[in-house]
């Protein structure tokens, strides 16, 4: 009568100095064999803690309500015997970041045989490789000798190693370009349906889940808000927690989601910036290979491209970090100054915006004192407290003054991404080069996010290049889009001439990348135009 | 790899010259006459000090001893001792091996006892026996080495030899000479180790500490493997990695940390003869021993950055 996998009323609590903190709050879910449950959440919303709790990973300071059946056996009366017996040879885990869930010293090979030896399990590495399309000799390589992407189909392939009857893949694509993230996305697909595995699918974005499970439960503070078959949670959500988080990722060539009104572009304001034949080689390596790039006053440019395609590189060349092999870069059509006053000059006009706001700011200094730091270092004359309070009321920090002495630690992640426009708005540039500006932050975060920068462009007439990988982003607040690959510009144009008809191959594979889900009808991109 | 390995050697030499350079103005500048010292209680006339002088070279300008102290010390001879009067590098050569079987002993034993408590400590966080023998080991570390060693003699009595190296009516062969050693080794050795395991066991702890909120530590554990399993298979190995570069270092600090147990005990080492040639000052044996004492630190660190290398496979790559 019971599942591969049954939730019964699952609370968990953690211990903390501030007394006990429950992560989890009375979830029931259960999951049949040849199937995918999906599990969708911000973070910090109880999903990874609902995967742990299946195999009994959590820390010591969790205490555990309710049960767990995994094949009707209760995991909370399992003897530690019993359960080192069921770990990974009944349930695998597929953790979050295989950058870190490898060990770093450690071949790859062996990291995938070691629960077979444990398990007394008979099986190839080789052959588990093939099922996650790696060649054989990728066994011998350690985890830094690996691409994202193939670290992840390592950590697939390990998981599957004791032929497992349930695999739980916690974020299995979150660092991952598009392109990687369909090819791995695809390798799940195919092992739930040719192995008749039971699938437990967490992620924050919605997309991804749409487009491999069969149902779909949606987490918040704990609690279970939506759950259903997977098409209907995403077509008609009820629940207003997972329309947020069904809008913060865009379908390409939906007008709903498109903030940006034809009304508001200005193709023919001055060109602000402007990189004309741009190469930059390292060593034999060519990272950027004669790149033609205009950014307009008051336009947002969005670079797009998988990563390794030298968009940061480009970025680098056009903030004056990086030195061009060839080409030039002006801006107000002059050329870039080469001396350090000059250049320090130029950086007042064009301010950095990076992808992690956690690691952008310094964990020991103030509000106050991450904002003031541009003007100091520019030397900028006049009332510091008053141009820093103005900074951070443009970027929404309001009462300004409250935000001053607080740590970043205190500040949750859409607050700090604020703190580092805050940061760059204060010297007043005239463009914001944005790395992956919301990449990082959660769903009902991004939106806010996007909406400031939109309001920035509209109010202080702020030109904006954004680089990201995700299509959804661009199609949402960028004007023009600019597609890399290789080094080069292989397509450039407006946003609906790009996105909706493109004309490079590339930007077809790109396009056809992004999961897909039922909510809108798409036009075909694999036919030629 | 032979390109690092170049670079590294390349840099540790230059760290040599400058050790040289640095030795031979460092004692010109402290107090002391060596031709005052060296004639004390005697009576001499101006003319015998004058030619003593001239005989030592302490008569010529600094600039031109240093230039012939370098092409000397190039061609490997490091001038003669004043106070034995005989040839540096010859002391040295004799001093050598009891100061390294003394602090070889006791470093390795100091880093097995070290680092076995730093991972027992890090496992059983904030349990009791972490707690004793962090502060233990933190308590003999703040201890005075002359001072603990002065202390641990005088409580075991006459139960181990308190100074020297072995006793003269010893019988030559090679079993009673050894054993007589080991009987004088034991206090130096015990206060060496005493003062000095303290920083491997807390550099231990603190990595092991660190690795053990590592992600692949709970791939591990999911995998089923046992606790101890976990800990010796994956965060040991990984934790040990930087404690590797300070027990390296620390090896060629070791050697220049043994002077004041060796004064204590009178143990004929580099230690002992560092200490008799500061009374002098005895010039060139003073600029050898801290030629040898700075060139222990320097051939370790070398050593230690070729051995991370083979050991961690991420450094190997970059």
């Amino acid at each position: 009568m019971s599942g591969l996998l049954e939730l019964r009323d699952l609370s968990v609590h953690y211990r903390s100095a501030r007394g006990e903190v429950t992560a989890v709050r009375s979830v029931s879910l259960g999951l049949e064999s040849g199937q995918t449950l999906g599990l969708a959440g911000e973070s910090g919303c109880g999903k990874s803690t609902v995967a742990m709790s299946v195999l009994r990973l959590l820390p010591r300071t969790a205490r555990v309500e309710g049960q767990v059946l995994l094949d009707g056996e209760d995991v909370q009366g399992m003897t530690w015997g019993r359960l080192r017996a069921v770990r990974w040879a009944a349930a695998s885990v597929v953790f979050q970041g295989a950058m870190h869930a490898l060990n770093p010293v450690h071949r790859v090979g062996e990291q995938i045989a070691e629960p077979m030896r444990l398990h007394g399990v008979s099986g190839s590495v080789s052959a588990l490789l093939d099922q996650v399309e790696l060649p054989a000799r990728a066994a011998r390589a350690y985890p830094h000798e690996l691409s994202g992407g193939q670290k992840q189909r390592v950590m697939i392939a390990m998981a599957l190693a004791c032929e497992p009857r349930l695999v739980i893949a916690d974020e299995p694509t979150t660092a991952l370009d598009v392109v990687v993230q369909a090819q791995v996305l695809a390798v799940l697909k195919r092992l739930v349906t040719e192995r008749g595995i039971g699938l437990v699918m967490i992620s924050h974005d919605l997309s991804v889940l749409a487009s491999t499970c069969d149902r779909l439960a949606v987490m918040r503070h704990g609690q279970v808000v939506e759950e259903g078959p997977a098409r209907q949670v995403i077509a008609s959500p009820t629940h207003p927690h997972t329309q947020a988080l069904a809008a913060a990722f865009p379908t390409v060539g939906d007008p709903a989601s498109r903030h940006v009104t034809p009304s508001e572009v200005a193709p023919d304001g001055p060109v602000l910036l402007r990189a004309e034949g741009v190469r930059v080689d390292f060593g034999a390596t060519r990272a950027v290979a004669g790149v033609d790039l205009e950014v307009r006053q008051g336009e947002i440019v969005a670079l797009v491209g998988q990563s390794g395609s030298g968009k940061t590189t480009l970025a680098r060349t056009l903030l004056g970090l990086q030195k061009p092999t060839a080409g030039r870069v002006l801006f107000e059509g002059r050329e870039l100054p080469r001396s350090a006053s000059g250049l320090r000059a130029y950086r007042r006009q064009v301010q950095l915006v990076l992808q992690d706001p956690t690691s952008a700011l310094n964990p020991r200094h103030s509000v106050y004192e991450a904002v003031a730091e541009g003007l100091r270092i520019h030397r900028v004359q006049g009332d510091e407290a008053a141009r820093v309070a103005e900074a951070l009321s443009q970027a929404e920090l309001r009462p300004p003054e409250l935000f001053f002495p607080s740590l970043p630690h205190e500040l949750s992640g859409g607050q700090r991404q604020r703190v580092v426009i805050a940061g760059a708005l204060a010297l007043g540039p005239r463009l914001l080069v944005a790395d992956e500006p919301v990449a990082s932050l959660d769903a009902s975060v991004r939106g806010e996010i996007l909406a400031l920068l939109l309001r920035l462009r509209r109010e202080l007439d702020l030109a904006a290049l954004v680089i990201t990988h995700d299509l959804g982003l661009a199609w949402t607040i960028a004007d023009r889009v600019a597609v890399m690959y290789r080094g080069e510009l292989v397509e450039q144009g407006t946003v609906e001439q790009v996105l909706l008809s493109p004309r490079h191959d590339y930007t077809r594979t790109l396009l056809a990348a992004v999961p897909h889900d039922q909510r809108s009808t798409r036009p075909n991109w694999t036919s030629s135009p | 790899m032979i390109r690092h390995l170049a670079g590294k050697v390349g840099g540790a030499l230059v760290s040599l010259l400058f050790v040289v350079a640095l030795g031979f103005l460092l004692f010109r500048v402290i107090p002391g006459d060596p031709v005052v010292a060296m004639t004390r209680g005697r009576p001499v006339t101006g003319d015998q000090l004058a030619e003593l002088r001239a005989r030592l070279g302490v008569d010529k300008p600094l600039t031109e001893q240093f230039v012939d102290y370098l092409a000397a010390a190039v061609r490997g001879d490091f001038g003669t001792s004043y106070v034995y009067s005989r040839p540096v590098l010859e002391l040295i050569g004799e001093r050598l091996w009891p100061t390294v079987l003394l602090t070889g002993t006791s470093t390795v034993l100091a880093v097995v006892i070290g680092l076995w408590l730093g991972i027992r400590g890090a496992w059983r966080r904030g349990s009791r026996s972490d707690r004793i023998s962090t502060g233990l080991a933190l308590a003999q570390w703040a201890m005075p080495t002359f001072w603990l060693g002065m202390l641990l003699s005088l409580a075991t009595g006459d139960l181990f030899p308190s100074g020297g190296m072995r006793y003269p009516d010893t019988p030559p062969d090679f079993l009673s000479q050894s054993l007589d050693v080991a009987h004088h080794m034991v206090l130096p050795c015990l206060t060496m180790i005493a003062v000095v395991y303290a920083q491997y066991l807390l550099v231990m702890r603190s990595s092991l500490l660190e690795e053990m909120h590592a992600d692949y530590l709970t791939t591990a554990r999911a995998k089923g493997l046992r606790d101890d399993l976990v800990r010796r298979r994956h965060a040991v190995p990984n934790a040990l990695l930087p404690t590797v570069t300070l027990v390296f270092l620390h090896l060629g600090l070791v050697v220049s940390g043994a002077i004041t147990v060796e004064t204590v005990f009178s143990w004929p080492g580099l230690g002992l003869l560092t200490y008799e040639a500061l009374t002098g000052p005895d010039l060139p044996l003073l600029q050898g021993t801290f030629v040898v004492l700075a060139g222990a630190v320097i051939t370790m660190n070398v050593f230690a950055d070729l051995l991370y290398r083979v050991l961690d496979p991420r450094v190997r790559a970059s």
